[in-house]
């Protein structure tokens, strides 16, 4: 099995544009997945441009936003998938969790199809994706208390079942947006440790570690992220 | 081959083999009406008699279409006189989606029939400048999508590509860049209809064409996947190739009908005249 670590120092960004900060010492691949209109590009909009706008727009197939974070004085490069979430989008949307490091599985608290359907995405994430991709569920909406059909224990029990995080959300009014990224991201740094204390030989930069030549190599070895 | 547009004898022996793997054309024939009228002005475009209820959304599409394209074409035509100027390829297209997405709302068009544009990462991505669905109701769901993808004459591409390469390129586009770089941006298109199914069609939009500078042409089809078999690449050669040697096209009117009446998992390739 490929290991964690390589995973995020293997992300292959060539080119030297002058406009692309290719400064940074991990890349994180990350998806949001979950039913059509659940929020998930308004969520994505929310954490990378703190923008919000209440006007429906169907994500055509996919998208992505890049954003950088910083932890532990190591700048983490964030490419955010937005994915469609029509079935009919769903050959090209499933493409692209080979390589995801973490999920965000949203769900709309005010729609219970959407919360019933987490169980199939999941099954959609240990098909397409690997086993130790990361996963975050995502209740969103919850500023829509009146409207809710999906209680916060519900959520919960699912999450600890399935064995996700669990956060309910709101990109309207910016509740737990930042929180959910923040969680993922430690615990992908979290298990990207791990496999590293197992495997000792990615720290030392084994030949099977593909840095590019637009990353710069990593300062200390191993995830001190 | 079911198609009944009209060919030169000469052309037809020489293009038949390359359209062969074509399952079949439109059963209909080619609507000619607009091509035959003279044009008198943008908004003759949109005066029309009045049709049934079934007719009217189909023609409606197809006036908004046929807008953006005659209004498209005037900036196509412009010279300057000094040969200084000229619109980019890139404003040509805007100058289509402005004007036929303001044609679309004015006519209430959007709940049924929706035009989304691509974000710079999503014309890398999946190789569409803007997707045309129409809309189910109450969902709101995708029903039949196209995805348009414009391409420009040679000398006009070629002039951009030059000014492009002497700007920065943002990051997010870079990695759009590098996720897309096996294939070149016809196959991404096709790639993403066919991975939708034949209810998305690949509309390959020429903002002019080598034999006809001045003119707005397209090549429709929900198909294209067959000719991944038969031909090394999807380029544009093989795409200009369906334009070759035609005398009569559908017109946009013809094109909305042909989608409309086409039975499921049938296969349907059409040539366009916009203009």
């Amino acid at each position: 099995m490929e290991l964690y670590g390589k995973m995020a120092a293997t992300q292959d960004v060539k080119g030297k544009g002058e406009g692309g900060d290719q400064n940074f010492d991990y890349m994180f691949k990350l998806l949001i997945i979950g039913n059509s209109s659940v929020g998930k590009t308004s969520f994505l909009f929310r954490y990378a441009d703190d923008a919000f706008t209440s006007a429906f727009v169907s994500t055509v197939g996919i998208d992505f936003k890049v954003k950088t974070v910083y932890k532990n004085d190591k700048r983490i490069k964030l490419q955010i998938w937005d994915t469609a979430g029509q079935e009919r989008y769903r050959t090209i949307t499933t493409a692209y969790y080979r390589g995801a490091m973490g999920f965000i599985l949203m769900y709309d608290i005010t729609n219970e199809e959407s919360f019933g359907a987490v169980q199939d995405w999941s099954t959609q994430i240990k098909t397409y994706s690997w086993d130790n991709a990361q996963v975050v569920l995502a209740g969103n909406k919850c500023d829509m208390e009146e409207e809710r059909v999906v209680s916060v224990d519900s959520g919960r029990l699912l999450a600890e079942q399935l064995g996700f995080e669990f956060f309910e959300t709101s990109a309207k009014d910016n509740i737990n947006v930042k929180q959910t990224f923040e969680r993922l991201v430690d615990l992908i740094c979290d298990k990207m440790s791990e496999s590293l204390d197992t495997d000792p030989a990615v720290t030392t930069g084994a030949p099977t570690t593909k840095l590019t030549d637009s990353a710069p190599p990593l300062q200390q070895p191993g995830c001190n992220c | 081959m079911g198609q009944k547009i009209s060919n030169t004898s000469s052309k037809r022996t020489q293009n038949s083999s390359f359209l062969s793997f074509l399952k079949r054309f439109s059963p209909q024939k080619p609507s000619l009406d607009k091509i035959v009228l003279p044009r008198k002005g943008v908004l003759a475009k949109l005066i029309t008699p009045p049709a049934n209820k079934s007719s009217d959304f189909t023609r409606i599409i197809s006036d908004c279409i046929s807008f953006a394209s005659t209004r498209t074409q005037e900036y196509l035509v412009f010279k300057d006189p000094e040969g200084k100027f000229q619109p980019s390829p890139q404003t040509l297209t805007q100058v289509f989606l402005m004007t036929y997405m303001t044609q679309s709302v004015n006519q209430d068009l959007t709940e049924a029939f929706n035009c989304t544009a691509m974000t710079p990462e999503q014309r890398i991505l999946l190789g569409a400048d803007w997707v045309w669905a129409i809309l189910e109701k109450p969902t709101k769901n995708p029903k039949i999508q196209i995805a348009v993808q414009v391409l420009h004459l040679p000398d006009r591409e070629e002039a951009e590509e030059r000014a492009a390469a002497r700007k920065p390129v943002s990051e997010s586009i870079q990695m759009a860049q590098m996720e897309s770089r096996n294939q070149n941006a016809y196959e991404r298109m096709v790639d993403f209809c066919t991975s939708i199914g034949k209810d998305c069609y690949a509309l390959f939009l020429f903002f002019g064409k080598r034999d006809d500078k001045e003119n707005i042409y397209g090549v429709l089809s929900n198909n294209f996947e067959a000719a991944v078999g038969k031909y090394d690449r999807i380029d544009r050669a093989l795409i200009e190739n369906f334009l070759k040697g035609l005398k009569y096209f559908h017109t946009p009117l013809g094109m909305m009908q042909a989608i409309f009446t086409k039975k499921t998992d049938e296969a349907l390739t059409l040539m366009i005249k916009f203009s």
